[in-house]
């Protein structure tokens, strides 16, 4: 599984992208506010050009008369090398001076007393053309006049752009700094993180106790998750030594007898204490045997390697087998063993060398404690494959214990311990459980609830 | 002139120049320039061409087209002195013109300035040529040349010949029964340089029209060129002659020790001979390889000590007292004001009502470019 995006980087990106955003908008504002101020600035200029060429303006010989000025020519040029038009029109819209047809790029033309600017081009020369309508100031002459007067957009380029420059500068350094103190804040918010890590990595293996620090508000629940997973591990952790300590305690049980039943035949000389001996060492030998292969199971049951192996067992059949496998141990206690009077017949979806196995588990038990009879059957209602035993039972409040590995009613019983443990784990491997109870005539039941599967 | 005729006319033109032309070019083969008055071709070994278009004569600028020819020996080069021959009107320009060179300041200025010029391009002019003397990279002033007044040395029999404006007014007032008819000056009307010297003169200060009118007063000669006026002055036809170019008159006064050159005391007008490649021209390329010789160190040593020529360059020369006096025109839209029709009629009203008497009107019909 490859690591989802770094916590860091998403913030990082997330935030960045907004900033790139304003920035791009800020850009554009700054542009646009660049542009008008140019236009302002330069449409100012135009309009002062023309007021001082209107001054130059006047009725000589019949006729409308412009001395240009030299100086307002100039003064359209601020850069220099903007390319200067000018046109003097009359109010019958004649051209009477220039070295342009201006009056062509604008209509209608302004009325007297006021000042209009428009974005022309002339001969594929860009130009902002500004126009001042105007009227003869002389007594007997009063005749309207326009004066448009035009220039190329250098200047207007150069201060958009200086504007320009400088407002992203002023951005770019905003931005840096914005960038670096987003850098420093995102690492002191992900400081506690990299704190638990430091914390969780200096651990040893062996180390199972809660985690003790303060995290911010959002990384509690997480830290509350851990210490609980912790916790359940610790649990495991001491069933598991309690389990080991307690199988090494019964095996060394047999082997002991086996051990010192060897050892007192060895004194003798006597073939009978020989053959005693050699019968005690098989016993303890079956025994301890019989002790490893129910860890065993044990452990394959509680495996995840192992996976459970569905097909259909008939547990009548199963039921009919295995006990017979257990007639002769019952002889030989002298336990009436025999399969239930009513016995229907039931199949269930499961593995049956488990089923074998818990069925035999709990066979043997009840030979164990049983006075006289033994009787195995099968409720196909609750579906419940159980032994019944006329022993005394197993008390209500010891029920659950029980089912715990090495768990025995009587200390020194006969028994391993085990038996109950692994039916219990087969039930829950087949999504059971364990049912006991005390029948109506005295006799204690236990069985195997198992659960009709899906399938 | 209806269309056809005025082709038919050209066409005649050529073909009699090149007539005359045919001795001159197997006078001088290794050459391989030949001049007629007005006209000057170098036959290139290649295909290329370059057409330039000046005001100045081809004998002045001779040196530096044929140092240019020498360099560039596959170009073939064609000069049209503009002052002569076919006259067309002062706006637009003609299409098959490479380099269009004038010291009407105010004329070229206009035609860049309503975008009939293309660029210089990167690198073509020096690098060390002076920002006044070019403009959006379009213009470019060549030369560098004062407006000055050249008088004979009898002149000085009358009295101190005059030394500045104030002084040339007192002299035509003190003297003016000897100077009548001896006077000779541009005439504004027809030469673009001469209406731009009038015009200039004007603008600085209308004290001008003073000097204008006793002028009128004395029956001053109004003429074309430098050349004429040099050409009348060495004759001894005329005694004063009033916004000679410089160039041309420091070359005639140098052959000629009879004449006094005299740069006015108090301001002297310098004008610039300004180039453009027009947007049409068909080699723009050769015009720009010309603009590169001519700009360069060898191009300006040429044209500074072959011709009379002035360079923009600062030089040694520059740094004279004369030269202190001198004003240079500026490249700035001003330059407009210098031609707006208006004023222009009003000035040369002016002008004629002071000089009508002498001059009359119908020849003025023909405002062909001359200098």
């Amino acid at each position: 599984m490859s690591p989802a995006a770094s916590l860091h980087r998403r913030l990082l990106g997330g935030l960045t992208v907004l900033l790139l955003l304003t920035c791009v908008l800020l850009l554009l504002q700054s542009w646009y506010s660049a542009q008008r101020s140019a236009d302002r600035v330069h449409d100012r200029l135009l309009s002062s050009a023309a007021q001082v060429m209107s001054d130059h303006v006047s009725w000589r010989d019949g006729r409308l008369w412009f001395d240009v000025p030299a100086s307002a020519l100039n003064m359209l040029a601020p850069q220099g090398d903007e390319r200067v038009f000018y046109t003097l029109v009359d109010h019958k819209g004649h051209a009477v001076s220039g070295n342009a047809d201006l009056n062509a790029l604008m209509s209608p033309l302004p009325t007297p007393g006021t000042f209009r600017t428009v974005s022309a081009n002339l001969n594929g020369l860009s130009l902002r053309v500004g126009a001042l309508g105007a009227r003869l100031t002389a007594w007997h002459h009063r005749e309207p006049y326009t004066l448009l007067v035009a220039h190329t957009l250098e200047a207007r380029r150069a201060m958009t752009l200086a504007l320009f420059r400088d407002s992203s500068l002023r951005l770019a350094g905003i931005v840096v700094l914005a960038l670096a103190g987003l850098l420093m804040t995102l690492r002191l918010a992900l400081n506690p993180l990299a704190h638990l890590r430091t914390k969780l990595k200096a651990r040893s293996a062996h180390d199972l106790s809660p985690i003790d620090m303060s995290v911010p508000r959002e990384l509690q629940e997480l830290l509350e998750a851990l210490n609980a997973l912790l916790a359940r591990q610790r649990q495991v952790r001491i069933h598991e030594q309690r389990f080991i300590g307690d199988a090494s305690h019964q095996l060394r049980t047999p082997l002991a007898g086996i051990a010192a039943s060897a050892e007192l035949a060895l004194r003798s000389s006597d073939t009978a204490h020989w053959q005693q001996a050699l019968q005690e060492i098989q016993g303890g030998t079956r025994r301890a045997t019989r002790l490893a292969e129910q860890l065993l199971s044990l452990t394959r049951l509680d495996s995840p390697q192992a996976p459970l192996t569905r097909q259909p067992v008939s547990l009548e059949t199963l039921a009919r087998e295995t006990l017979i496998r257990f007639l002769p141990a019952a002889d030989r206690a002298g336990i009436d063993l025999g399969l239930a009077e009513h016995c229907p017949a039931l199949t269930v979806q499961g593995d049956d060398w488990q089923l074998e196995e818990a069925l035999s588990n709990l066979i043997d038990n009840a030979l164990r404690y049983a006075r006289s009879r033994v009787t195995v059957g099968i409720d196909a209602t609750d579906r419940v494959l159980y032994v019944e035993d006329d022993g005394p039972g197993i008390h209500a409040s010891a029920r659950a214990e029980v089912l715990r590995p090495f768990y025995r009613d009587q200390e020194q019983g006969p028994g391993s311990g085990l038996g109950l443990a692994i039916a219990d784990g087969v039930a829950r491997t087949h999504d059971g459980h364990m049912i006991m109870r005390h029948a109506a005539n005295g006799d204690f039941m236990i069985g195997l609830h198992l659960p009709e599967t899906a399938c | 002139m209806p269309n056809a005729l005025r082709t038919l006319y050209r066409t005649a033109l050529i073909m009699v120049s090149v007539i005359l032309l045919i001795p001159v070019v197997t006078a001088s083969a290794d050459e391989r320039c030949a001049s007629s008055p007005g006209h000057m071709r170098c036959q290139g070994k290649g295909s290329e061409r370059l057409n330039i278009q000046g005001v100045v004569e081809a004998d002045v600028l001779r040196p530096v087209l044929e140092a240019f020819h020498q360099r560039y020996p596959q170009i073939t080069l064609d000069y049209r002195d503009a002052s002569r021959g076919e006259r067309r009107k002062p706006e637009g320009v003609p299409r098959d013109v490479d380099l269009l060179m004038s010291s009407a300041m105010a004329q070229q200025y206009q035609l860049a300035n309503a975008g009939l010029a293309q660029s210089l391009g990167d690198g073509v002019v020096n690098p060390v040529w002076p920002d006044s003397a070019r403009w959006r990279d379009e213009l470019i002033g060549l030369t560098h040349e004062p407006l000055v007044m050249v008088y004979r040395r009898e002149l000085a029999d009358m009295g101190p010949p005059p030394v500045d404006h104030a002084s040339l007014l007192t002299f035509l007032n003190h003297h003016r029964n000897a100077l009548t008819g001896r006077i000779v000056t541009y005439d504004p009307a027809r030469s673009p340089t001469g209406f731009m010297a009038v015009a200039q003169d004007v603008a600085r200060s209308t004290e001008a029209w003073t000097l204008f009118e006793a002028m009128g007063k004395a029956d001053t000669q109004l003429v074309d060129s430098t050349a004429a006026m040099l050409k009348g002055l060495i004759e001894g036809r005329y005694l004063i002659g009033y916004n000679l170019m410089g160039s041309y008159a420091r070359r005639a006064v140098q052959s000629h020790p009879e004449l006094v050159l005299q740069v006015p005391d108090d301001y002297a007008l310098a004008l610039q001979r300004l180039a453009l490649i027009p947007k049409t021209a068909p080699h723009p390329d050769m015009a720009r390889r010309f603009l590169a010789f001519i700009t360069s160190s060898e191009g300006q040593q040429i044209m500074t000590t072959r011709t009379p020529l002035g360079s923009p360059l600062p030089t040694d020369d520059n740094a004279t007292p004369a030269a202190t006096s001198l004003e240079p025109i500026q490249l700035v839209p001003g330059l407009l004001a210098l031609i707006d029709p208006l004023k222009r009629e009003a000035l040369l009203h002016r002008w004629q009502m002071i000089f009508t008497p002498h001059d009359p009107a119908g020849s003025h019909a023909d405002t062909g470019e001359v200098e």
